[in-house]
């Protein structure tokens, strides 16, 4: 497993105890959780400092990644949100958004979190990506990455020969091995919990927590194949989903009430959802994005881009009467109005198969009118020759 | 040396691959599919690289072609992304027969980013391929292990429902101008056999 691969299961410090007469007051809230006070960068020669320096290496390349999204006004959207729930915290926490397909967060120990483009895509409000986020400030704050590397260690053999290398050399292979190990699931409780309350102090209605973890089970369950709990890596480690739901729900009802974001959230993200929507359908987990794009259109049925993505993983699944499905979303989405250009093409696609030459020649016809650069714009000219007049 | 080198010389000192030279001349990949090759080759058996030929020039963490000869339907097409990390299962991808041009780039393109790697289709053109009417396609590709920017080259055929394919790919600058022509004089140069 590589240091990304560890990030991408979470990673978190919290130096409550060792804050102690830095000078930052602890807060309390109403559950009697204490907030720890701000914490200060340990000495390079401890394990956690070692481990700090490592996730320091990590956000260099994740500044310089291709794969972060760089607009500006999305990320201080999402960076505020993680302030709002972090508090006096947020000085420390920096938010970098990651073009992945898929759902998930993390938070490394020296403050910097990733949030993928999937979770983007398929959070409802800002409370919900609030919950999501709290969650990951609570392996931060509680300092769960430190523990379970420190759990590692103590339970290593191989522990005692990379002692005596030392350094950041042999706390990075610690760190991989505590990566492969993941949270404990008592660990992601507690983050549950202290997310669940940290949306509530900021305002958030903790009970949209619940929804996002049975709308990614529904997604999950989809496929026909596996148990999610065994299979996906978001479930895995974690308490079983339905013990999650119910206490998520549970927490969220202490404190029912406070803001839900719907608006807020998809203006922000408006700009991206096509290219997110058709990374989904790239993923090729068909059975997982026509749930999701079910859920999305279930919300509101007059969406064309979700139309047409739904319409483009029903064609390319192409079970049963996915065709005829995908002639029908590709159809409304047209009616609708704003439909991406490829939704003429992937029209076409079909009508062609079938041998309805007129009809698929009109829609390639439409598909070049709107998008004449298209980078298969030659391949499609061929398939309207080939049809003839 | 960089970590992919190190862990493609692990794997191959470890005895789960390995390499065969495949020299000049005429070669037959599979039963029907044959190039003219005016220069050697590696090939490169690893576990889990299920249809597809692995050639490279390079090295597998540098340049990596990829040869399908007589996919039949519903056969999966099973190769690692470059950079070998596939992360999690993933569901198989499955040739269909009936797959036009646009949808076979798009299975190609599904393989090439399961690991969550970016692709950019550049461009997809008629072309023939084998001496039967294909496709061409480039396109860029960046690796997600280690971001690096990669170009990439195929071409592709369905004859009598089988698909032969060939997909080259490598980083951006220096090693994918340099082969580049190379790869394209040996799609140039391929012929399927009636079979």
């Amino acid at each position: 497993m590589d240091r990304r691969t560890f990030l991408r299961y979470g990673c978190s410090c919290g130096l409550g105890l060792a804050c102690a007469g830095t000078g930052f007051a602890a807060t309390t809230t109403e559950s009697g959780w204490q907030v720890p006070g701000r914490f200060t960068r340990p000495e390079i020669s401890s394990d956690e400092g070692g481990l700090w320096a490592l996730m320091d290496r990590q956000e260099k390349r994740m500044r310089r990644s291709p794969f972060a999204i760089r607009d500006a006004a999305l990320r201080e959207y999402v960076q505020g949100i993680a302030c709002r729930l972090a508090g006096e915290h947020c000085p420390d926490i920096r938010v970098y958004l990651v073009h992945t397909a898929m759902f998930n967060a993390s938070m490394a120990p020296n403050g910097m979190m990733e949030v993928w483009s999937g979770l983007l895509l398929r959070v409802e409000n800002e409370a919900q990506l609030a919950a999501v986020l709290g969650h990951e400030i609570g392996h931060y704050l509680e300092r769960h990455s430190l523990e379970r590397l420190r759990d590692v260690k103590s339970r290593s053999a191989v522990a005692q020969v990379l002692g005596l290398f030392g350094g950041v050399g042999a706390v990075g292979q610690l760190a991989l091995l505590a990566g492969m190990v993941g949270y404990s699931r008592d660990q992601e409780r507690a983050a549950d919990a202290i997310g669940s309350q940290l949306m509530s102090n900021a305002g958030y209605d903790a009970r949209e927590a619940a929804k996002i973890w049975s709308n990614l089970l529904l997604e999950l369950k989809a496929r026909p194949e596996d148990d999610p709990a065994k299979s996906s890596p978001l479930f895995a480690g974690h308490p079983a989903p339905e013990e999650r739901m119910e206490t998520l729900a549970r927490l969220g009802a202490l404190a029912p009430g406070g803001s839900v974001g719907e608006q807020a959230l998809r203006e922000h993200v408006r700009p991206y959802r096509l290219e997110w929507l058709i990374d989904d359908v790239k993923r090729a987990q068909y059975e997982e994005s026509l749930a999701l794009f079910g859920r999305m259109l279930a919300h509101d049925a007059r969406q064309a881009d979700v139309l047409f993505a739904r319409g483009e993983a029903r064609r390319l699944r192409a079970k049963d009467e996915d065709l005829d499905a995908a002639i029908a979303d590709y159809t409304l989405a047209a009616g609708i109005g704003g439909e991406p250009p490829e939704t003429h093409r992937g029209l076409g696609m079909i009508l062609r198969n079938r041998k309805m030459w007129t009809e698929a020649r009109a829609s390639f016809r439409r598909y070049l009118e709107v998008a004449p650069r298209a980078p298969d714009a030659e391949m499609v000219k061929s398939y309207i020759e080939e049809m003839g007049t | 040396m960089s970590k992919w080198m190190g862990l493609f010389l692990a794997v191959l000192l470890a005895g789960c691959a390995s390499v065969e030279k495949v020299d000049s001349g005429a070669r037959a990949v599979g039963a029907r599919l044959i190039f003219e090759l005016d220069g050697a080759w590696n090939q490169v058996n690893l576990p889990g690289d299920g249809t597809a030929k692995v050639w490279t020039m390079e090295g597998l963490p540098i340049d990596r072609l990829l040869v399908y000869s007589g996919v039949k339907d519903g056969d999966e097409i099973a190769a690692n992304p470059p950079g070998g990390n596939a992360g999690p299962a993933r569901k198989s991808l499955r040739f269909r027969k009936g797959m036009q041009s646009d949808e076979l780039v798009s299975l190609f393109e599904t393989m090439l980013t399961r690991d969550g790697s970016i692709f950019k289709l550049e461009r997809l053109a008629p072309s023939s391929f084998g001496g039967s009417r294909g496709f061409r396609f480039e396109y860029s590709l960046i690796r997600k292990s280690d971001s690096a920017r990669l170009s990439g080259l195929g071409y592709g055929t369905v004859d009598r429902g089988e698909l032969f394919a060939m997909l080259y790919v490598a980083p951006r600058l220096t090693f994918f101008p340099r082969h580049r022509q190379r790869v394209e004089r040996m799609a140039s140069s391929a012929r399927l056999k009636a079979g």
